[in-house]
């Protein structure tokens, strides 16, 4: 069996003394996209925070492998490096650090922890020309300070963009719909379906069906209460639409990772 | 009737008291011998000390010359040296600039301790006429040379009507235990333009002090900026006075300190005309045990009504052992007029942190992009490219610790 992209083992984490994540079980094999949906407050949030390493969080057990490497370890910044990337459900606008600079600094900063040379500034410009071209960024929007003044589709873009130029292996998409218009939502799942790839995967965190009907997900797996309750095929979303979250509280919860897309 | 009780004179106020005498300053002397260094109970020295932080002053300085290269080089810049107390001016001065020395300090008198120093013992003052569009950045080279002293140095600047010009003056000197006492006295001619910088980058052991009064003519656009980024005691006296309707000034300034230091800006802002505009904004940082102080004052005389002013002090700690002191006042005595102040201290924001280090910038460089990102709205107004690397360059090794 080739090494899954994403794999999450019995991960138990807790915020100050209160247990949110209670032995989350999951696994993503290289190239699939896979969605996680689950209602307000089940802890779906929590486990992409607990993926890139927030420091608010405890892991009190558990262990997450990243293309077979644990990356419980490492700090924020060397996960990142490894290939992780986490796409904000609320961007954080930080004023005086220019859009450029931060894509600039960013860039080379995992080239460099990769042991990859810098990249110069005319192939830099030429590639942030690229991707920007797709998810219409125009010069002006970059010309501003990281996410200041972006609306709501802008910062959404805007973490595509670096998704894009970051070229990760494993992107965690936290609610990456809320806030998005149907037009804005097209524009970035457009642009997300554009980076799937066979050595890419990722994991789509949404509270409504309907970011899944733009980007398709392999497998869907239902979040209750801080753990994985039930996995199935895409339909599973369509389910979870219909009869709502309800019925699958308190659900037996099967140990076995669901394997089906390769079933 | 009030009892005045003598102060007791520790042996920097002898020392002061002497050199005062020998310089036939009786009356500064007296007035020393009778009040002492300013302590926390006078306002405007509140969260600075003096008699307690000044714990020795030096021999006077005598001439030497300047031994080591400029603390900062600005491509393209004119440098005038200014080594204790004597100007270097040779006649190539650009078009439009005439230097002189005159005798005696530049400063008005007032009633400040540091200017009463100033005014008895500066022996001249370098004096810059400007006229015209400045495309050459003027660089004073102030420095404090040789075993440790006490020196007083002096500049007058005028900025003739319709001028333009950009401006800085740098502290620096040997690694000596110096007590500097700089003097500034800057007028911006109707309609000019002028920026004006005062750059502290003298050694670790050294105490800084630098008062600079501003006169601004109607109509003229002033910008100051102040910074910190050296000596283990310091104080920017600024006092400010729109004399001239419809005038513009940007007081700004970094205040960078380091673990063992004290620093501390006081401005006061004197709007004696109708419809002036002020926006002077400070920022302050904090690292190890140290001490950052801003007081700013705002002063609306009765005729300068449509005066609109705002004041901003932010503070950014990097440790939890550092102080930022914040005393922003103002005094209003004109009915029309809009003014306000605002002052804010913080650590770094978290989710600035974590954003950045979810993106693989290491913890280091996120901490020195967003200190940057702090700061970067007083640099960013300095058109010259050559200076606003510069003086980057000059927070950039602050961050590294150098």
């Amino acid at each position: 069996m080739t090494t899954p992209m994403l794999e999450i083992r019995n991960l138990h984490a807790r915020i100050e003394e209160r247990e949110i994540l209670k032995g989350v079980n999951l696994i993503v094999p290289a190239g699939e996209v896979h969605a996680v949906m689950g209602r307000n407050g089940s802890g779906k949030s929590t486990l992409s925070y607990v993926l890139a390493g927030k420091e608010d969080y405890e892991v009190t057990e558990g262990e997450v492998l990243l293309d077979g490497v644990n990356i419980l370890e490492m700090d924020v910044a060397e996960r990142a490096a490894a290939g992780l990337f986490l796409a904000f459900q609320y961007p954080i606008e930080i004023p005086g650090v220019a859009t450029m600079t931060f894509l600039k600094a960013a860039i080379n900063a995992q080239r460099k922890a990769r042991d990859e040379g810098e990249l110069s500034t005319p192939d830099f410009m030429r590639a942030v020309k690229d991707a920007g071209r797709d998810l219409n960024i125009d010069s002006d929007m970059l010309k501003r300070a990281l996410n200041v003044g972006f609306s709501g589709g802008e910062k959404k873009r805007a973490e595509i963009l670096q998704m894009a130029l970051l070229k990760p292996k494993m992107c965690v998409l936290d609610e990456t719909d809320s806030g998005l218009d149907i037009d804005a939502l097209k524009v970035v799942s457009d642009g997300v379906n554009a980076l799937r790839a066979p050595n890419r995967s990722m994991l789509v965190i949404t509270h409504y069906q309907r970011l899944l009907n733009h980007i398709v997900p392999d497998v869907v797996h239902v979040f209750s209460d801080g753990r994985v309750v039930e996995s199935g095929p895409k339909e599973l979303a369509l389910e979870l639409e219909s009869k709502g979250y309800a019925g699958f509280d308190g659900a037996a919860f099967d140990n076995e990772p669901y394997d089906g897309a390769r079933a | 009737m009030s009892i005045h009780t003598p102060v007791r004179i520790g042996p920097a106020e002898a020392k002061l008291i002497e050199q005062l005498g020998a310089a036939g300053a009786a009356a500064a002397a007296e007035r020393l011998t009778t009040i002492g260094l300013p302590t926390r109970k006078v306002e405007s020295y509140h969260y600075t000390d003096l008699k307690m932080l000044l714990r020795a002053v030096p021999e006077l300085a005598g001439a030497e010359k300047a031994t080591s290269a400029p603390a900062l080089r600005i491509p393209g810049a004119y440098r005038i040296p200014l080594t204790n107390g004597v100007a270097d001016i040779d006649g190539n001065e650009p078009d439009g600039v005439l230097a002189a020395i005159v005798k005696g300090s530049a400063l008005s008198e007032r009633d400040d301790v540091l200017v009463r120093l100033n005014a008895a013992l500066a022996a001249s003052t370098l004096k810059l006429d400007i006229a015209g569009e400045q495309p050459t950045v003027l660089h004073i080279d102030r420095r404090t040379e040789g075993d440790a002293a006490h020196m007083n140095d002096s500049v007058s600047l005028f900025l003739a009507d319709g001028g333009k010009a950009v401006v800085i003056e740098i502290f620096s000197g040997t690694d000596e235990v110096h007590v500097s006492n700089h003097a500034s006295y800057v007028a911006v001619g109707k309609g000019a333009e002028l920026t004006h910088i005062l750059l502290d980058l003298s050694p670790s052991r050294a105490t800084n002090f630098a008062a600079a009064e501003y006169h601004v003519a109607e109509g003229a656009k002033l910008r100051t900026i102040t910074i910190h980024a050296g000596s283990v005691l310091s104080r920017f006296n600024l006092f400010a006075k729109f004399e001239g309707e419809g005038a513009h000034g940007d007081f700004t300034g970094l205040n960078l300190v380091s673990e063992g230091q004290h620093s501390d800006v006081t401005l006061e802002l004197r709007h004696a005309v109708p419809r002036c505009t002020a926006k002077p904004l400070y920022k302050q940082i904090a690292r190890g045990r140290s001490t950052a102080v801003f007081q700013g004052k705002i002063i609306v005389e009765r005729d300068a009504q449509k005066t609109d002013a705002k004041l901003m002090m932010q503070g950014l700690m990097l440790s939890d052992e550092a102080q930022i002191l914040s005393k922003p006042e103002l005094e209003i005595f004109a009915d029309d007029v809009v003014c306000g102040h605002g002052s804010t201290v913080g650590a770094l924001n978290d989710d600035h942190m974590f954003y950045l280090l979810s993106r693989g910038i290491p913890k280091l460089e996120a901490e020195s992009m967003l200190v940057r990102g702090f700061l970067a709205e007083v640099l960013d107004p300095i058109e010259n490219d050559d200076l606003h690397d510069a003086l980057e360059g000059v927070v950039e090794k602050w961050l590294r610790g150098e």
